[in-house]
């Protein structure tokens, strides 16, 4: 039977239930999150290991930090295997240590660089292409579509970066809001969570209107370059960017 | 005048300068509004593809100089107009609170005098620093002939200070930019770098020049870009083909600006800062312009066949970045990952060497890619070129079973 082995959904819980298998010398043949519905051929089992706090300064001292990080942005993405990716990454990363990294040849090795790398990016990229609208209340309110889940590392950015507003930015996807109060922010899901209003502030309309403005006369026209600009801002974030939403 | 209308005159009259970069400057957020990031964030990118990260404006279009080149010179009849120090920070802090940018890059027409345009620049800045609590990224020109003191002051306020030297040989700027001298740019440049510090242009000082309106080679630009890097500790130097704006009998008649002039010219400019060439390996008196069908690189490689093919599992880092295909980071990999096993061909591409450059100048284990008597000149020279043309696109029609 093939064995599929749960675990709660969380990055802690995950790392403990991989540490859990190391120890009892189990090779899985899937590692899945609670919600996962079996095929015919697999069995599923719950271990319910509790979490344990002290694996992840382990594990940095292990792999180094810049492995262990790139392992959590792995975790983030939508990668159909990644956390039996992050099985065989962990278990080579017992022999190599900190080289890990430089194993590639390895073929987990070069999945966590490749979608680590992606996610990485995709955080950095966001940084840029969120786009906040001011509602009636002075809250700062943005709604993004990313690929990965990526929120709570966008979050970390706008709190250092807004400090002194009230923002709230909306994965639309994955259906969760985070939210600021000038101190800190909360991720809370769509169930829990009510906005009163949507209405933009007064001065919405006329600052879009200037940036529009801007964004058009920026552009050199003897230089014009679609695909060049298409690679860089692809198309697939334009449904939520002030600027180029118009011309979807 | 409405803001609106303002903005269109004063943007579209900022838009050639190259500089958009907003990295280099890590200024922490202590009560007031923003951040700015190390490695710089892109917020949008224009029609023409160039990045857009800081609020690109002129103060005004207003200018006692008469450049040749220049669309804001003063014998040009075109609408004019001036920003306020208010207007300014109220359309910087609003952008930047909707993240559409990452700061400010401001410029300006010269006013009355180089010290009068430089004091309202000041006041601008300092608004935005002290009233608004802006830590948000500003970049500002320095106007040439400015006193030294306000140059101190402006240099307190801002991340990034630069002053175009817009034409690479003094000639070239007597010609068309009589107005301009060259001496008072490189006096900017020089008390920046004395002064350069953690608390004065934490984000350093860049520069730009104009490629094609003049007749300069190649190898007067790429010399004096050196020189630049050199002398003054640039972070950077920007190029900026010419785009025929003005009607003038100095200045070239040319169809469209000479982009892939300005492309070779980044290349080589990148060679200079990261690949440890110098310019007399690129360029010389008998060969003066780059090969507009190849890369610098490439066209190195070639000129120097006899050094060539490398064996990838022996040869230094430096020898590794004199490879066409292989970059910084493919080489630190090379390098750390051959002590652990030997390289092939198939390892190399997992490293991010782009094979199909790379494959006609190295050795991988002792072997060639192919025939070693292909090793030669001609061959790869065409298939290089093959290479770069960028594949037309053609258009695929379904077949139709009925009509």
């Amino acid at each position: 039977m093939n064995l599929v082995y749960l675990y709660d959904g969380s990055f802690l819980n995950l790392l403990t239930l991989i540490a859990y298998l190391f120890k009892h010398q189990i090779t899985p043949y899937n590692i899945k999150n609670q919600q996962y519905n079996p095929n015919l051929l697999e069995e599923i089992i719950n271990l319910n290991v509790s979490n344990e706090e002290q694996i992840i300064p382990k594990l940095i001292e292990g792999l180094g930090y810049y492995n262990f990080r790139l392992l959590y942005y792995v975790f983030l993405s939508e990668e159909e295997h990644k956390e039996l990716i992050m099985y065989y990454y962990l278990k080579n990363g017992l022999k190599y240590r900190n080289r890990i990294g430089y194993q590639r040849n390895l073929k987990c090795v070069r999945k966590v660089l490749k979608v680590g790398q992606y996610v990485f990016h995709e955080i950095h990229k966001m940084k840029g292409f969120l786009r906040f609208k001011e509602l009636e209340n002075r809250i700062l309110y943005a709604e993004m579509e990313p690929e990965n889940n990526i929120i709570f590392d966008l979050s970390i950015h706008f709190q250092k970066r807004l400090n002194q507003e009230y923002w709230i930015i909306k994965d639309v996807r994955r259906k969760i809001y985070s939210c600021y109060n000038k101190k800190s922010f909360i991720l809370i899901p769509e169930e829990n969570f009510h906005l009163y209003t949507k209405n933009q502030s007064s001065e919405e309309q006329e600052f879009e209107s200037l940036w529009k403005t801007f964004y058009q006369k920026i552009g050199i026209k003897e230089r014009k370059n679609e695909r060049c600009r298409m690679n860089f801002m692809p198309k697939k974030y334009w449904k939520y960017i002030t600027e180029v939403r118009d011309e979807l | 005048m409405e803001l609106q209308e303002k903005l269109k005159i004063l943007v579209d009259s900022a838009k050639y300068d190259a500089s958009c970069s907003s990295s280099g400057s890590s200024r922490k957020n202590k009560t007031g509004l923003g951040t700015t990031s190390i490695s710089g964030i892109c917020h949008s990118f224009a029609s023409d593809g160039r990045c857009i990260s800081l609020l690109k404006i002129l103060m005004t279009n207003c200018c006692i100089f008469d450049c040749k080149y220049c669309l804001n010179r003063k014998s040009n009849n075109i609408p004019r107009a001036i920003f306020t120090p208010e207007e300014i920070c109220k359309i910087t802090i609003n952008f930047y609170r909707r993240n559409y940018i990452e700061g400010l890059f401001l410029s300006s027409g010269i006013i009355k005098n180089p010290d009068y345009t430089m004091e309202k620049m000041i006041e601008t800045v300092s608004l935005l620093r002290n009233k608004y609590h802006f830590y948000g990224y500003i970049h500002a020109k320095a106007i040439p002939g400015a006193s030294e003191k306000l140059l101190k002051e402006l240099g307190k306020l801002v991340d990034r200070l630069s002053a175009n030297i817009e034409l690479p040989t003094n000639e070239g700027l007597k010609l068309l930019a009589p107005n301009k001298n060259s001496q008072k740019v490189s006096e900017i440049m020089n008390y920046v770098k004395e002064n350069h510090s953690k608390k004065y242009v934490p984000a350093g000082q860049s520069t730009q020049m104009i490629i094609g309106a003049t007749k300069e080679t190649d190898f007067n630009i790429l010399t004096k870009s050196a020189n630049l890097y050199e002398q003054f500790k640039l972070k950077r130097v920007f190029y900026s083909a010419y785009v025929p704006v003005n009607n003038d009998r100095l200045l070239p008649q040319l169809k469209e600006p000479p982009l892939k002039r300005e492309n070779r010219l980044y290349q080589a400019d990148w060679l200079l800062r990261y690949y440890n060439y110098k310019v007399k390996d690129l360029l010389n008196e008998q060969h003066p312009n780059f090969n507009i069908l190849l890369d610098p690189k490439a066209d190195y490689a070639l000129r120097n066949l006899k050094e060539f093919p490398k064996e990838i599992n022996k040869c230094s880092y430096f020898d590794l970045l004199k490879i066409p295909g292989i970059g910084v980071k493919s080489a630190k990999r090379i390098i750390s990952s051959r002590k652990y096993f030997t390289l092939r061909l198939e390892d190399l591409k997992r490293m991010g060497v782009v094979i199909k450059r790379a494959k006609y100048f190295i050795l991988c284990d002792g072997k060639y890619f192919t025939d070693p008597h292909y090793f030669k000149k001609n061959f790869i020279e065409t298939n290089l070129i093959l290479e770069e043309k960028e594949p037309e696109k053609k258009s695929y029609q379904q077949l139709r079973l009925f009509k």
